[in-house]
């Protein structure tokens, strides 16, 4: 469905800044039907890759295919198959929803008996049914989340992209946000790619792609990537963990990575994370602040693959 | 396309109406300009060649012009609103032309400006004013004519400003003072000499004498008078350039930079 090859995006040098390539030769294909979870640290090209894919900028080399069309040279025909959700709401807040789903379908020229049929069809899954004459700024924000996704799907898209779209949503919303999407994805065979770095989304993903400094580290199964760590490990907190890092390597000989205040040990497996640990504590207990064993879950594949720990990857603001 | 234009130009009207202060405010603030100022300078005026001429009736058609600079100065605002809410971007991503968004952001301010402009001529016969039919229709044209033109222009500033500070900068030393030398205030024949300079070039200056055209003359007489003839020509030129200028903006995307 989407086939991305040699793609590369560099932002031009202004008087203040330098050029900054934020996508370098990125390869990535998702396939037909498939529900897609693309994540990475901040500045690691993902919104810019997302800019690209819905139309808004023009990268600098490569080419991207979208359901067979060539989005950059045949653009109309490519946009015609998507719809897209943005992190920032799209909806105009001081319209009711029918209001905004009238205007999303004007856009798009539906109208008639194609767009009352469409209409149930696309509010069936919400919570909106009889909500539709409110103005969307008297909506709760996952209410209004449904609304934009509603309105995407007036147009019966073959592939859906969605920025961020639980940002600011609280857990429950944000799972029936997600728990929603996958039975729409799953009952109109939609593509579907998602960008977040909210890791329990990913867990029910088809494909989990991760980008660092616009390449792609990564782009497999949940279980696949997961299983890249080996089935446990050992997360040691520490005070002094840069030096206690040290000795754990020199003294024991173990392969410790450190993020933070935290020391991992990732490459142990099944049975042997206990005599690790109980090694551990024997010779630096004075050291150890808490040890655990832990099962690997995607978000571990995450500080594996790109050095960042999840906390810092919400504590630094996305550059747009 | 004009299906696209006409549903986005209703929802900057419908939003227009829903918001009650800001029908109040630019319904009321043009008329109070008018009363206070056409009142207070009424005994002072004393222009050449327009004798019996009250200030209250000379101020008249400027007071519509300036109706028409609000309306396309708070149209042109909801640009960089919608940009920063996020409207925005779902209808640049949308398979519509770039041109239903200029005309739809256009015929918006226009609707907007036409509601007052219209209530506002109501007071035309109280001035000793008399509109025909004809007048009248001509009178209808040039109020479109010259709003499609303000709202163009405010569209033009405002589609690459990220901030409505910004833009108030640009509408107080830029759409003001268009508005100022366009002898809605004073004409143009008492200026001093440097200023009249100034205010002959102005594009808007234009706008305001196809305006004052139909209180005063037939629409035959317009049809005839060359002054009134070059005031509509000018008039399409900077209404129909911005509108062009505005398309070529919207249509400019973000691009990547060449990799050497």
């Amino acid at each position: 469905m989407i086939h991305i090859e040699n793609l590369s995006h560099v932002y031009p040098a202004s008087r203040k800044t330098p050029a900054r390539t934020a996508i370098d030769k990125l390869n990535l294909s998702v396939e037909e039907g498939q529900f897609c979870i693309l994540s990475g640290p901040n500045g690691s090209g993902k919104s810019t890759l997302f800019r690209i894919l819905c139309g808004m900028a023009y990268p600098s080399a490569g080419s991207v295919r979208i359901g067979g069309h060539d989005l950059l040279k045949d653009p109309a025909k490519a946009r015609a198959q998507m719809g897209v959700v943005f992190q920032s709401p799209a909806v105009d807040k001081h319209l009711s929803v029918a209001e905004n789903l009238k205007l999303h379908a004007d856009l798009y020229g539906l109208s008639g008996r194609d767009l009352y049929e469409r209409k149930d069809e696309a509010l069936g899954w919400t919570d909106l049914l009889d909500r539709q004459n409110d103005k969307v700024i008297t909506l709760s924000g996952g209410l209004a989340r449904q609304v934009e996704l509603a309105k995407c799907l007036l147009t019966r898209p073959r592939l859906l992209l969605l920025d961020e779209p639980t940002t600011g949503l609280d857990p429950a919303s944000r799972r029936n946000f997600v728990d929603a999407l996958h039975k729409i994805q799953r009952g109109r065979r939609m593509t579907v790619l998602m960008t977040s770095h909210i890791f329990s989304e990913a867990e029910d993903a088809d494909r989990v792609a991760i980008m660092k400094d616009g390449k792609l580290l990564a782009n497999d199964s949940p279980q696949a990537l997961r299983g890249q760590l080996g089935r446990e490990m050992v997360v040691v907190q520490s005070r002094n963990a840069e030096a206690l890092e040290a000795r754990i390597r020199s003294e024991l000989g173990l392969a410790a990575r450190r993020h933070g205040d935290e020391i991992r040990l990732e490459e142990t497996d099944n049975g042997d994370s206990l005599p690790i640990l109980e090694k551990l504590l024997a010779a630096y207990r004075a050291d150890i602040d808490s040890i655990a064993i832990k099962q690997p879950a995607l978000e571990d594949v995450f500080i594996h693959l790109t050095g960042k720990t999840a906390g810092e990857v919400e504590q630094t603001g996305e550059a747009a | 396309m004009i299906g696209v234009a006409f549903a986005l130009a209703r929802r900057e009207f419908v939003r227009f109406m829903r918001q009650p202060q800001r029908v109040v405010g630019t319904v009321a603030q043009p008329i109070l300009f008018w009363l206070f100022l056409g009142s207070g300078f009424n005994a002072s005026f004393r222009a050449p060649g327009m004798e019996g001429v009250s200030y209250l009736e000379y101020f008249y058609p400027g007071v519509m012009l300036m109706m028409m600079l609000f309306a396309s100065i708070f149209s042109s605002i909801t640009i960089i609103e919608d940009r920063d809410a996020g409207f925005l971007q779902s209808v640049l991503v949308a398979p519509v032309s770039r041109m239903a968004i200029v005309l739809g952001k256009v015929f918006g301010g226009v609707a907007i400006a036409m509601v007052q402009t219209l209530i506002f001529t109501i007071a035309a016969p109280f001035l000793g004013l008399h509109l025909g039919l004809g007048s009248l229709v001509f009178l209808v044209m040039a109020y479109i004519l010259s709003s499609i033109g303000f709202a163009a222009m405010g569209f033009f500033f405002a589609w690459s400003m990220r901030s409505s500070a910004g833009f108030h900068a640009i509408m107080m030393v830029f759409l003001m003072p268009l508005w100022m030398l366009s002898g809605a205030l004073f004409p143009i024949e008492n200026a001093p000499m440097w200023l009249h300079a100034v205010m002959s070039v102005n594009p808007v200056a234009h706008a305001l004498v196809l305006m004052r055209g139909p209180f005063y003359m037939q629409p035959a007489q317009m049809l005839a008078d060359s002054r009134w003839l070059l005031a509509l020509g000018v008039t399409l030129l900077w209404s129909g350039g911005f509108l062009l200028a505005s398309m070529a903006r919207v249509e400019k995307r973000e691009r990547g930079a060449a990799i050497s």
